[in-house]
Order: structure tokens, then sequence, then C-alpha cells
């Protein structure tokens, strides 16, 4: 299927209407992502990111507003779009092998035994999981179980990956390291990205266009930068460092306290 | 000798220790304080079940026993899951069935036993119903537990995985719910040899239940000695079978599930 952008059109979400916890959560929103781009957006928690990120997924739908991938509308999930969860532990299935998490996809799509054993195999090399393949979600570390649900994720050929703050409960070199194998990746597979994180610095590492989120309630994406910086980028060149100050601007006016108060 | 050898000898000599003292006080107790008649010793028991056992009469009642705890308990399980399964992914189905399952859930399969030889007669299947009753109530309520604690999250990923209605309750949500359903089943399992006695005790022609009722009525409180502790050893013997089985095949649904 064809298709140039996925996109936000006037957007509103609000949750539990019409009841005493009625929330407005996303309110207006507009925004798209080209096809291929790396796509980040940023905010501070509670900013309705994880929201964005359930409506490209079709997880939910909207108020109000529609949600498109081309000409076509989002109406449930599907997997061309396949969501990286923050939470692993939760989101791989605890009683199947890595390589059978990988395979999971393909198998219900009716792939034969032996011809989806041979691609998810095809994919934890890809993500380095070759030597864990036969073990379980919780005999691997915080990185690998996010290797896991990348190839999970990429067996399945899609044109979109939507990830929610992968890798904020890794370490910091963790954290890193899978920072450089998702641009890797990225590189490759000519996939198009929207990346959750609520980390300036690894939003304008990885990203070719990073928004910034109001603060909820009532969020909507107030600031767009783009980062036409080659990669791989270094945290410490001036250029990367001036963009990480534009950005950080933009989000210290949706923080409630002062980042610099002593 | 290898750590994990060390461990089982050490918790076989306590369990023979444990037992080997209480059958020491259940004998200073029959041969101080009480009247024969009333508590027999571990001796004569042990006596009475042997001849018992080569005779085959203690053989026959527990196959009856055990085969109606079978019957009434695989219905049970059967019957239990669905239905919990449906209250578990159904909130209209829940909110159905769950005023009615609290209002039930104190009522005994012993209280059942009148009401289920009316409906039933005094067969079979009276008896099936009791252990039955007993066991369906406690399975619906932990599969609908366990269906409806499956993280959302998991039900995401196998969404935007491809995976259809269906192939999420089968795939996804059933193997979420099995550390529910397993321990449903095995305090079932007890509930089910409690029934099976209250069956048994009324009407009945044979099984434990009628042996220790009817050793009532001989005044054999040996022979009632002989079933009490028939029934404590194939219940612990049945249990440790069943949690063996699960450590066998199931180990990969009951270790590391989150939100267990």
């Amino acid at each position: 299927m064809h298709w140039d952008k996925l996109a936000l059109e006037d957007v509103s979400m609000t949750f539990n209407p019409g009841s005493a916890g009625e929330y407005r959560a996303l309110d207006h929103t507009t925004f798209s992502v080209a096809r291929g781009e790396f796509y980040c957006l940023l905010g501070p928690s509670g900013c309705g990111k994880s929201t964005v990120l359930n409506l490209l997924a079709g997880f939910v739908t909207p108020a109000s507003g529609t949600i498109r991938m081309g000409a076509r509308p989002i109406t449930g999930a599907g997997t061309d779009r396949v969501v990286v969860f923050q939470d692993a532990a939760n989101a791989l299935f605890p009683w199947l092998r890595a390589h059978e998490n990988v395979e999971f996809g393909l198998l219900i799509q009716g792939m034969p035994r032996s011809e989806a054993a041979q691609r998810a195999q095809h994919y934890l090399d890809l993500v380095g999981l070759t030597a864990h393949a036969q073990k379980f979600p919780y005999e691997l570390s915080g990185g690998m179980k996010q290797r896991c649900q990348l190839a999970r994720a990429l067996v399945l050929e899609p044109e979109v990956l939507l990830m929610d703050e992968p890798f904020a409960a890794l370490d910091a070199i963790s954290k890193r390291i899978m920072q450089q194998e998702l641009l890797r990746i990225w590189q490759q597979f000519h996939i198009t990205i929207v990346y959750i994180t609520h980390d300036v610095g690894e939003a304008v590492l990885l990203a070719q266009k990073v928004a910034v989120m109001r603060r909820g309630p009532a969020s909507c994406v107030k600031d767009e930068f783009a980062i036409d910086l080659p990669y791989p980028r270094k945290p410490t060149d001036g250029t990367v460092t001036a963009t990480y100050a534009k950005v950080e601007a933009s989000l210290q006016e949706e923080v409630g306290v002062s980042l610099y108060a002593a | 000798m290898p750590p994990r050898v060390t461990r089982l000898l050490h918790q076989a000599a306590m369990a023979t220790l444990s037992i080997a003292l209480a059958v020491l006080a259940w004998a200073a107790f029959a041969q101080y304080f009480a009247y024969p008649d009333l508590v027999p010793s571990p001796w004569s028991t042990f006596e009475t079940g042997a001849q018992m056992l080569s005779s085959g009469a203690l053989a026959a009642h527990v196959g009856v026993s055990l085969q109606r705890v079978l019957v009434g308990y695989a219905a049970g399980c059967a019957i239990g899951i669905a239905i919990g399964a449906l209250m578990g992914r159904i909130p209209v189905v829940r909110q159905l069935a769950d005023p009615v399952l609290q209002l039930m859930r104190p009522i005994s399969p012993v209280a059942m036993v009148p009401l289920s030889i009316i409906w039933f007669g005094i067969g079979d299947m009276s008896r099936y119903f009791i252990i039955f009753y007993g066991v369906v109530i406690i399975m619906i309520m932990n599969t609908a537990a366990g269906v409806a604690s499956t993280p959302n999250i998991r039900l995401n990923a196998a969404r935007c995985l491809g995976a259809r209605p269906l192939q999420i309750f089968r795939r996804v949500i059933i193997p979420s719910a099995v550390p529910y359903i397993l321990t449903g089943m095995r305090v079932a399992l007890g509930f089910a040899f409690m029934g099976i006695v209250a069956a048994e005790m009324i009407a009945a022609q044979s099984g434990i239940g009628y042996l220790i009722m009817q050793s009532r009525t001989l005044l054999r409180t040996d022979i009632m000695f002989v079933g009490l502790v028939t029934l404590g050893v194939l219940g612990a013997l049945i249990d440790t079978c069943f949690r063996l089985a699960i450590d066998r095949t199931m180990k990969r649904f009951m270790e590391h599930q989150v939100n267990v």
C-alpha cells in the first residue's frame, strides 16, 4: 500500500467522558510523520505521549479528528504498525522462549512452523540474540528483552515502528548501545519510527524531527524541531549541544518547576 | 553429596520425623488417656487396615470414592473454567454472575446434600453433583480472576502482532490465566475430597464416607480410623502428584509471570 505520511489531524481524546473522572488528554493535536522518518515525541510525564502512540497503534479511537496512514484512516491495530513497549516483561509472552516470542506473529498468520522458525532466526541474528534464542524472557537482561521485542516487531516487516520509551528502563550504557542498534536497524530497513521519550538527549541523538508536547491536560504538539545532522551523532559535538539547548528551552516551558534551580 | 540431594534427604527426614511424632502422640494418648474403644491405638488401626487391604475391601471403597471424585471434579473444572473465562472477558456476564456467586460461595457442599438427594435421588448422580458444586464455584472464581488479570499491555502487544480476538483468547489470555486456574484446581481437589465424604455419609452403600459412617453404627472406631487415615493419605498423595505434574508440564506458565 502506498502512503507518504502518518498523520494525526485535529485529534482530541477524552477519557471517562461525562463522569467525575473526565480527563481531556489531547486537544486538537495535529502533526505528521513522513514515511521513513525518525520522529521523536518529547514531553513531560502525563502529557499524553502514550495516548498519541496508542492512537497511532489503533488501540484506542479518538473522541474527534482522524488518524491517517496516507489516504487510509487508521481504525484498529495492524501489523503494519508494531509497538515496542517500555515494559518488556509484560509485553513479551513470559511462557514463550525468545524465538517463540518472535515466531508468534508469523504463526498466527498461518505461516508453516519451519518457515517461521527460519525467519525468526534471521531477525534474532539481526538484533544480536542468536545465543539467547532458547531463553525465556525472565532469563534475558533488560537490553536483551528489548532486542527480543524489536525482533518480534521487525519479523513482521512493519512499515512503522511505534516505540514507547523503549530504553527508559535500561542503564545508561545499555541505553546508548541500544540507541546505536536502533539507528543501524532504521537505516538498514528504511522503516518509519515514532519514538516517545522524555529524555532530551535521546531525542536529539536519534531523531530527524523532535516534537515537543504541551504539559497535560489538553495537550498537543507545540513545537517541532527538524534536526538535520548526520549520524552517528556525538553528544559532545557543538551542533548537537546547540540543538539540545533549543529543544530543552522549549521543554522547560512545559515543566512546572525550573530545571536549573539550585 | 550435591546440595540438592542433601536438601531432599533433610526434607524426607523431617517429614518422617513429623509423622513418627504424630503416631507416637496418638499411641500415648490411646494408651494413657482414652478408653480403647473410643481411641484405637495406632497398632490396632494398622492391623485392621492391613486386614482390609488384604481382603480388598479397602481398595474397593477407595476405588468407588475416587471414581465419584473424578467425575464430579472433571465436570466442575471443565464447566468452571468455561464460565470463569466468559466472566473474565465479558463485563456484563461478570456483573450478572458475581453477586450470585458471592451468595453461593458460603454454602458448603455439605449443605447441598439434602437438596441433591431430592433432586437426583440416592444414586451416584447426586454424589457427582455435590462434588461438582464444591469444585465449580472455586474454579469459576479463580478462572475469572486469572482471565481478568492479563496485563493490558500484553493484550495490546498481541493485537499489533496481528492476533484476532479468538487467537488472543487462546494464545494469550488463557496462558496468562494458567497459574490462577491451576491453583484453583489444587484447592478444588481438596474441596472434592471433603465433598465426597459428605456425599457418601448419606444413602451410600460404598465408598470411604460410607465406611466411616458404617463403622459408627458398628462402634468400630478402628475401622473409622482406617477410613480417616486413608482419606488423609489419599488426599496428600494426589495433591503431591498434582504438584509434581504441574512442575513437570506447566513450568513455563507458572514461573516468572509478572503480576501473579
